[in-house]
């Protein structure tokens, strides 16, 4: 980043909704050449801006080994949200990053991996778990655990339905309520602890939704015996500049858009607000 | 001191020489207000400029971190965006600042070159040059002296300037400092073994003038890097913060900040303006969400980024140069001398 501050002006490929208040876009650069520069880890995030309106930090929800473009999965809950909503293909938007740390998938190499995500706790770990299964010989098995409010609230549905049909995954999802044609598991997401096969000495845990549930889900997992610093999630705060310098998003000396967004355990518990 | 770094001028040369300067830059100095307050402010003769002031409420960092610091231009074209960084390439001379305050500018350098530098912070710092006013009489709420930053400078300035009698005496610290004399030569000689004499003579006695205004840092630094501050106590004196912000927006060493897009004209510029971490929204989360919903939260942050171990590992300084503006401006009494002791002694005054 030349500019700490210049976005890159991107147009919007397409949109996709997931979620009455949820959506996927697809993005890709102006400049071809800036794009296909553009490289980065998952589990780093973007700053995006309706210009005019602000800019606010986005998780890349798609794998680095997909370049075509990039994408971003949205919720609408704010002035940003709401004017990135109101745009659509062909709408230009500004880009700034990549930010943050993100995983690091060398040390998930030859491991078994385990993603636990809640509602829209998916889409950072999304980019992750594509990378995961475009490179699917260097890890070891693969069980993802997902859930949301009700079946509609669900992201990725046909992806769900994708990964439900490869026999190199295991995947359980959860609803907190049913709806009408539901079939599936009712139940907090713990409840697909039980019903998974865990191996706490060789998983990596990826865990990442609402505060709540990573609370319980990791109280869960450490009772299981995995270990403090092979539970992995990713933090948010309000956050401004993306790059270490307002302060927005400080816990004690350390910033989450850049020591972070992604910690493990061991680092979350011994962090001093 | 190397010789060839002590100069001293007469001081019925100073204006010439500051004349002089003003022709190659736009001077920036202690100015007195319409009400008799000082401000720095731009000046267009010597002859506005003060020598014998109590500091300016307004710190100058705004010279180097202006309260809205545009950093792209956006316009559209027919719903095609373009943007255009602006750089801020005017050159300035900030003469007569205090020590307190040259300390303060150094401190945000550094944390703007930490990590990812800065580049349009640094632009600007390239283009401003640092003249000090060495403080022979310290101000009554400073407490420059435990935060090494005054009431004389070592080093950090461009040129550090010491009133004698009948003469300025003259530390050039840097390249960019020399250059400020380049033209002035016949007025500047280097300075008599009396003259530096007297000057270390007058840091002596500005340094005993210290008695009563202090902050003991160190234990309240061991205290607050470890978390053993009780909460009863950030508590108490969270109860005293009016949440006004003032002590961030007169600190120095503040730089907090976020960023916004500003209608201008036919189109929008994305501005860095300051904020404050001791607003409530600060850390406000879209959902509602607020990781700091109290006071006491945001005052231990405060005092946290200023005084902890931590961030004076990745700084090398406190947060803090002594310069005692949180003491004037706080109504709640909160300043950073009263908290550092209340942490110190465990409790708080209220």
């Amino acid at each position: 980043m030349a500019d700490l501050f210049s976005p890159s002006v991107s147009t919007i490929l397409s949109e996709r909704d997931e979620t009455p208040d949820t959506r996927t876009y697809q993005l890709r650069f102006r400049d071809s050449q800036e794009h296909e520069r553009f490289v980065f880890r998952p589990g780093q995030f973007l700053e995006l801006s309706v210009f005019g309106v602000g800019e606010a930090p986005f998780c890349l929800a798609s794998s680095p080994t997909r370049r075509q473009f990039l994408e971003v999965t949205v919720r609408r809950t704010g002035q940003v949200t709401d004017a990135l909503h109101a745009l659509g293909p062909g709408d230009e938007i500004g880009v700034r990053g990549p930010c943050g740390n993100g995983f690091d998938l060398a040390a998930a190499e030859g491991h078994d991996l385990l993603f636990i995500a809640g509602g829209i706790g998916l889409p950072p770990l999304r980019g992750l778990i594509w990378n995961i299964l475009d490179e699917r010989d260097r890890f070891g098995r693969v069980t993802i655990l997902y859930g949301a409010r009700t079946p509609t609230d669900l992201v990725y549905k046909d992806e769900l339905q994708l990964w439900q049909g490869r026999d190199d995954i295991e995947l359980f999802v959860t609803v907190d309520q049913a709806e009408p044609g539901w079939e599936g598991n009712v139940g907090m997401v713990p409840i697909l602890l039980e019903m998974a096969e865990l191996r706490p000495a060789s998983t990596l845990t990826y865990v990442c939704g609402p505060p709540i549930m990573i609370k319980f889900v990791i109280q869960d997992l450490l009772m299981r015996g995995f270990a403090e610093e092979r539970v992995i999630s990713t933090l948010e705060r309000t956050m401004q500049c993306g790059v270490g310098k307002c302060n927005h998003c400080c816990i004690g000396h350390l910033y989450v858009c850049r020591d972070g967004p992604v910690f493990n355990y061991r680092q979350i518990r011994e962090m001093v607000e | 001191m190397r010789p060839d770094d002590a100069l001293s001028i007469a001081r019925e040369d100073l204006p010439e020489w500051l004349a002089l300067l003003g022709t190659r830059a736009q001077m920036i100095a202690p100015t007195s207000g319409p009400h008799g307050d000082v401000f720095y402010s731009p000046v267009s003769s010597p002859d506005e400029i003060l020598w014998e002031f109590e500091n300016s409420l307004q710190p100058p960092k705004r010279f180097l971190l202006p309260q809205t610091d545009p950093l792209v231009k956006i316009h559209s074209d027919g719903g095609r965006f373009h943007l255009e960084p602006v750089c801020d390439d005017r050159r300035q001379i900030l003469v007569n600042l205090r020590s307190c305050d040259l300390k303060g500018l150094l401190y945000l350098e550094r944390v703007h070159t930490y990590d990812l530098p800065d580049p349009s912070y640094l632009r600007r710092s390239e283009n401003r040059s640092l003249v000090s006013l060495a403080c022979t009489e310290p101000c009554p709420p400073g407490f420059c002296i435990c935060c090494d930053a005054g009431p004389f400078l070592r080093h950090g300035f461009d040129l550090q300037m010491t009133m004698l009698s009948d003469r300025m005496f003259v530390e050039v610290g840097s390249d960019k400092g020399r250059s400020l004399l380049e033209g002035a030569e016949s007025m500047f000689r280097p300075a008599t073994p009396d003259e530096i004499a007297k000057r270390e003579a007058l840091e002596a006695a500005a340094r005993d003038h210290f008695k009563t205004e202090t902050c003991h840092f160190g234990s309240a630094m061991r205290r607050i890097s470890t978390g053993r501050v009780a909460e009863e106590l950030w508590e108490a004196m969270g109860d005293w913060c009016l949440e006004c912000g003032g002590c961030t927006l007169i600190c120095p060493t503040c730089y907090c900040f976020s960023v916004k897009d500003r209608r201008v004209d036919e189109g929008w510029v994305r501005c860095r303006t300051w904020d404050s971490c001791q607003y409530a929204a600060f850390t406000l989360e879209a959902s509602g969400h607020n990781p700091r919903p109290g006071r006491k939260d945001r005052m231990k942050r405060r005092f946290f980024h200023k005084v902890s171990a931590q961030y004076y590992q990745r700084d090398g300084d406190v947060g803090c140069v002594g310069c005692g503006r949180c003491i004037k401006v706080c109504m709640g009494t909160t300043n950073m001398p009263a908290v550092v002791e209340a942490i110190r002694k465990g409790e708080w005054h209220g």
